[in-house]
């Protein structure tokens, strides 16, 4: 086989390409790091050198390639108070305009997805009842959801590693978790606090029952997405949600890439979508 | 503790969607005032062939953008001739949000657009021509390069050329350099041109 | 160092205006449509703002009216356009523009303006 390499104009091109599509923008600096990673997927691919890879990826109807680039580019690992500043921005900014502005004394309603094997229902969990006042006046309810039946077990049996919880502070692991088995194990406090469900976001009747929500934590997930899937999510959220609730996505997320259907919104801890509402 | 478990199926009681979803009545309630009913209208109406022009019509004088993007997704669900023809239309609309909703909805539609494009570039309105430069940016049509020297050979509009070279510095093969080279020529004097001819010509490398 | 934030779909407009720009000092940074620009906006203003029109999910007006509305930046923002008419100019002061100029700009006269509307005297 040949050695592929890349040129600084094939370099350019990808990276604009990229960013545009992603939105992710590599510095120069990256340069190995991208190069390194492009060379990977031309050789796996068959391609024969990088305009052949790049038309190959440009063109392709179902844009899995993309996927698997964003995919070798990104780092996802989930773990407590995993981009701890949303979970801030829940408590100081985002609940307070909900409840003022909402007419009823409904449970607010908060629709983590995907929920992986827990981390961040929990973090939100922990966080409410660490650092909201309002909890003593509104009820909150929080569904998680997955499209994997396995990781939902491991959600709701709660036992994690010792690096899964490396951010917690030592005072709210002690609270909130019990050492055993070479790990930890989440109360059972908070394992009542979760409802657990295993949806497919891209299947619509799926996606019936899931309404009214104010807040939507969708984090690291739509990235992974190719566009029509992205949009399809989008549009899903957007109904899911009550006038004027909230989306959050990952911090290397922007719904720039994905839907024009949400305001952004800027408070101080965070920049957050939200769906137009009655007085917005 | 007021962090409470609430079983999903128990939140949603009845489906908002009552009314008939016939096509009569669904045509019915793109008119109604609220636009989360005419938006669930906009999108159950992709099962139905032949809603591709009152959707047209309502797109036009929709204002709610969640209703715009729910009507251009069911168009380009539909794709037929009346869905191509309506966008194509409102690609002539004063209204630039309208104009740039449509040149994302044509991209989804490259099937249904291809045996169009060769009018909308020919477009005696610049600006047409420019989205229909827009679209064969995601165009998956091997004509695409082709197009676009054709573009960057014969169109006197500056900005439609301008256009045209951002998209061949991308998709073009050394194949596209001699009418790159040629645009520099017909506009010797605009600093722009020779700019993005340069980088294209250099982006796109030699055999 | 002033801090110019180029908003377009077309990245060889953005590279022709960067370079422009950050040959005469200017810091610059990119945005490929109105949503990203306003979250960039959003975690830090920028001095001035150079604005195309057509864009997908959030075009140039758009942009304009929201970052106004929301009271997030007043900076002085160019509108960069392809289209001439009389109406596109008005509707781009409406959306809260200073400046419309037509494309493609010439590098010296965009400076120009850049420096007048940030009432900055060159020679």
């Amino acid at each position: 086989m040949a050695k592929i390499t890349i040129s600084e104009e094939d370099f350019q091109k990808f990276r604009e390409y990229f960013y545009r599509k992603v939105g992710i923008q590599f510095e120069n600096s990256k340069r190995y790091f991208v190069d390194k990673r492009l060379v990977e997927r031309i050789n796996a691919t068959g391609a024969k050198d990088f305009r052949d890879y790049f038309t190959m990826l440009r063109f392709e109807a179902s844009g899995a390639e993309l996927q698997k680039l964003v995919n070798l580019m990104t780092v996802n690992e989930t773990y407590f108070f995993r981009e701890e500043y949303q979970f801030q921005c829940l408590v100081n900014s985002i609940l307070g305009e909900i409840t003022r502005n909402k007419k009823d004394k409904a449970p607010i309603r908060i629709w983590s997805i995907p929920s992986s094997s827990g981390e961040e229902p929990y973090s939100i969990v922990i966080y409410l009842l660490e650092h909201w006042p309002g909890l003593a006046q509104w009820d909150v309810e929080i569904i998680s959801s997955d499209i994997d039946t396995n990781i939902i077990e491991s959600a709701r049996r709660g036992h994690y590693s010792a690096r899964s919880v490396q951010y917690l502070p030592a005072t709210l692991l002690k609270k909130y978790f019990k050492p055993n088995a070479g790990g930890y194990q989440i109360s059972e406090d908070l394992r009542s606090a979760v409802e657990f469900t295993c949806v497919n976001l891209m299947d619509a009747a799926d996606m019936r029952s899931y309404r009214k929500f104010d807040v939507i934590f969708c984090r690291n997930l739509l990235i992974y997405f190719d566009d029509l899937s992205r949009r399809q999510a989008a549009e899903t959220f957007f109904d899911a949600l009550n006038p004027g609730g909230f989306v959050c996505l990952g911090h290397s997320e922007s719904m720039s890439r994905i839907s024009s259907l949400f305001r952004v919104r800027k408070f101080p801890e965070a920049i957050v979508y939200q769906k137009p509402g009655v007085n917005l | 503790m007021p962090i409470i478990k609430q079983h999903i199926a128990q939140v949603v009681d009845t489906d908002e969607r009552e009314r008939p979803r016939d096509l009569a009545g669904l045509v019915a309630e793109l008119e109604l005032d609220n636009p989360t009913a005419r938006r669930w209208a906009a999108r159950d109406l992709a099962e139905f062939q032949a809603s591709s022009e009152v959707l047209i019509a309502r797109l036009k004088r929709e204002d709610d953008g969640s209703v715009r993007d729910a009507i251009l997704t069911t168009l380009t669900r539909l794709g037929d001739t009346a869905a191509v023809a309506g966008l194509v239309e409102c690609l002539r609309s004063e209204d630039a949000a309208l104009r740039s909703e449509v040149i994302e909805a044509m991209k989804q539609l490259p099937e249904e657009v291809a045996p169009i494009m060769s009018g909308l570039l020919a477009d005696a309105d610049s600006d047409v021509r420019i989205f229909a430069v827009n679209i064969l940016e995601s165009l998956r049509h091997p004509q695409v390069e082709a197009w676009l020297a054709g573009v960057i050979e014969h169109d006197p509009h500056v900005n439609v050329c301008a256009t045209a070279v951002d998209l061949l510095g991308e998709v073009g093969t050394p194949l596209s350099r001699p009418a790159l080279e040629l645009l520099k020529a017909r506009f010797p004097d605009e600093p722009y041109i020779c700019f993005a001819v340069d980088l294209a010509l250099k982006r796109i490398g030699e055999d | 160092m002033k801090r110019i934030l180029i908003i377009d779909d077309a990245a060889t407009v953005r590279l022709y205006h960067r370079n422009i720009l950050e040959a005469a000092g200017y810091a610059v940074e990119e945005a490929v449509n109105g949503i990203e620009a306003l979250e960039k906006v959003m975690q830090t203003p920028f001095d001035l703002y150079v604005v195309d029109i057509n864009m997908p999910k959030l075009d140039g007006y758009g942009f304009l009216k929201e970052m106004r509305r929301q009271d997030i930046d007043q900076a002085p923002a160019i509108m960069v356009s392809t289209e001439a008419e009389a109406d596109d100019r008005q509707r781009a002061y409406r959306a809260g523009a200073n400046l419309y100029l037509i494309k493609p700009v010439k590098p010296a006269e965009l400076l120009i303006h850049v420096h007048l509307l940030l009432g900055e005297v060159r020679a």
